[in-house]
């Protein structure tokens, strides 16, 4: 009996071979974070000069949290997409069909079929900002950007039901694509990867809680600050995203039940 | 598959057991920007039929009839509003994800790849999804390649965005059949391919009921495709199962009559489906097929020995309509003369059309 691996192990054998027979795509992921970090100093020099942001965001190396805040603020945005955009992807191409009758459950598809992607794409752009981080930090940097990835990965486990709580929500609703694309600027504004949450209004800043990219801008803002970041505060921002995680991914896991029963029965699929 | 599961599911069921299937959809008509309209199509009422292990059933109806709501329901992506199906041993209600691990289905034909892998890239990933791996699944995909000609074709290797729809039907009937399963479901296998791979489709579909044993449910619209490869037929018009059986016995429901097929030119009908500007009434023509140009091909149930009268007859409406006859033919009635018989009883002014 097909279990959730297979369904993994599908998704990351079509990406590959997608980027395979796409290889420009595969390129233009390592040039990514460079236009990404143009953006957001773009953004962060409105205060001034490079060291009143600095200032600013309260981190003492520039470089490195620029760099590793695009690849958070990218690997959040891509999880949402890959999951969410899954369901309305494939319902476009007319494979999600073929793809539900897979003996393995619905909701457990619609979880698991968009992590291969979220995760190769915040691999793929590292490896892009690794020469860059060297250049500016040395070894030490490259080692950070191992640690960052490794704290973003964890980050992806309460966006994973983030986003999945959201595709649940696109599955039943007929005008989908709209939703997707204004829900990004907006999690990167709640996140804090453009200016300090504490400069948002109130209740951006309540809501900033709940969004787990929050945590892993404040854990890469952390790892980049110190030379060796202290455990404790770290930790403490480890524990928000589990609890995050375990939080939305239940959630998501009722919510998707019912979304799939609700299509299935509207016979949206 | 497991041999002794195979044969046990075979004694105890057939491999398609629906029952009294009900489906009802909820459609918004839009009436302007804000305003909706709700309103209820009854897509299936109460649709009862059967499939066994060796045979191909066709279900056979015209557009909108309730054919692919049929299938979503027997493959799981849907859900019905009354009645039970029971696929491959399996209730699809209870043990859905069972039903999908014995079913290989197709859809629509020329939709559901990705366009940006190729075919075999295709068929490999949803081998994976169904849980194949390693050199089982590169085997059991080479086999389908080479079986459904995609190899000859030298397609296989093509990017799916590349694909004739030939090509496609044949990669999405070859993705049904990856594990091998038990019961096929396919929807409208062979809509608008060319003949060589209608007749690739065919043949594999006739070699999997006889020679393997599945059971094979397929809807067509194509009376043709029925007639010359199903063991029987159901015939389905607007959710209903109007009659069931195989190709002789559903030709008894005409039984005892000849078909009169008439071909004149000459003709100004216009838009008259019912030919009422001949004086025809609707229950002596069961056919219209072509009324363009001023042409008409039309078909006619009369009794034997009423033939002659009947062309007689026909032969003198068309003269006083300023048409002029080509051509009368006599002949066996065929599954069409059936399939009008049946549906044109049901609603008058229906066009018996199939298209
Ligand atoms: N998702 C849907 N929502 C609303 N109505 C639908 C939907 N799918 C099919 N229908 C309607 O149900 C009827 C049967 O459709 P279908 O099963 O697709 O017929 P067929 O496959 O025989 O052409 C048609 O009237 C069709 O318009
Ligand atoms: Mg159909």
């Amino acid at each position: 009996m097909a279990n959730w691996t297979d369904v993994f192990r599908a998704q990351l054998f079509s990406s590959i071979a997608w980027y395979k027979n796409n290889r420009f795509m595969f390129f233009s992921m390592f040039v990514w974070p460079y236009i990404m970090v143009g953006m957001i100093y773009a953004l962060g020099t409105i205060y001034g000069d490079i060291e009143q942001y600095t200032l600013q965001m309260g981190i003492s190396n520039p470089a490195l949290y620029l760099f590793a805040s695009s690849v958070v603020a990218m690997s959040s945005l891509f999880i949402v997409d890959a999951v969410a955009g899954f369901t309305l992807w494939n319902r476009w191409l007319g494979t999600l069909p073929y793809i539900i009758l897979s003996p393995v459950k619905t909701s457990v598809i619609l979880i698991v079929a968009g992590l291969p992607d979220s995760l190769i794409s915040p691999v793929i752009t590292m490896l892009g900002i690794v020469p860059a981080v060297i250049y500016y930090e040395g070894i030490i940097g490259a080692a950070k950007t191992l640690l960052v990835l490794l704290i973003i990965f964890l980050g992806m486990l309460p966006m994973l039901g983030f986003a999945s709580l959201f595709a649940s929500l696109l599955l039943v609703l007929k005008e989908e694509s709209n939703i997707l694309s204004s829900l990004s600027p907006f999690i990167l504004l709640a996140s804090g990867v453009f200016y300090p949450i504490e400069i948002l209004p109130r209740i951006l800043q309540a809501v900033s809680e709940v969004v787990p990219t929050r945590y892993v801008i404040d854990a890469s803002k952390l790892v980049s600050t110190y030379l060796l970041p202290e455990a404790r505060p770290l930790l403490l921002i480890i524990y928000a995203i589990a609890i995050l995680g375990g939080v939305y991914n239940l959630l998501a896991l009722s919510a998707i039940g019912r979304a799939e029963r609700r299509v299935k029965k509207v016979g949206a699929i | 598959m497991n041999r002794i599961k195979l044969i046990r599911v075979k004694l105890l069921a057939s491999a398609i057991n629906a029952e009294r299937l009900v489906k009802r959809y909820i459609t918004h008509l839009r009436k302007g920007i804000f305003k909706r309209e709700k309103k209820i199509v009854e897509a299936l009422k109460e649709v009862s039929f059967d499939v066994r292990y060796g045979e191909i059933m066709g279900l056979l109806g015209p557009n909108g009839a309730g054919k692919t709501t049929t299938v979503k329901i027997l493959s799981t992506l849907l859900i019905p509003d009354g009645g039970r199906a029971i696929v491959a041993g399996y209730d699809v209600l209870e043990e859905p994800e069972k039903v999908r691990e014995n079913i290989g289905v197709t859809l629509s034909v020329e939709k559901g790849f990705f366009w940006k892998l190729t075919g075999r890239e295709n068929l490999k990933y949803f081998g994976m999804l169904k849980g194949l791996k390693g050199k089982e699944l590169d085997k059991r995909v080479n086999q389908l390649l080479k079986e459904l000609g995609l190899e000859e074709l030298e397609a296989s290797d093509k990017l799916c965005e590349e694909y004739s729809l030939g090509m496609k039907a044949r990669l999405a009937l070859s993705r049904a059949l990856l594990t091998d399963p038990p019961v096929v479901i396919l929807d409208e296998p062979t809509l608008g391919l060319d003949p060589p791979s209608a007749r690739t489709i065919r043949t594999l579909l006739i070699d999997m009921a006889k020679t393997r044993g599945k059971g094979v449910l397929v809807t067509t619209h194509n009376m043709f495709e029925a007639e010359l490869i199903c063991d029987r037929v159901a015939i389905i018009n607007e959710g209903v199962i109007v009659a069931i059986g195989t190709v002789p016995e559903l030709k008894r429901y005409v039984s005892g009559k000849v078909s009169i097929e008439v071909v004149a030119g000459g003709l100004d009908l216009g838009h008259d489906p019912d030919l009422s500007k001949l004086g025809f009434t609707r229950d002596e023509v069961v056919g219209t097929i072509d009324t363009e140009e001023g042409r008409l091909r039309v078909k006619i149930l009369c009794s034997p020995g009423e033939e002659e009268d009947m062309i007689a007859e026909v032969i003198r409406r068309i003269g006083a309509a300023g048409g002029k006859v080509h051509r009368v033919d006599i002949l066996e009635p065929s599954l069409e003369d059936v399939f009008i018989a049946l549906t044109s009883k049901r609603e008058v002014g229906s066009h018996g059309k199939l298209d």
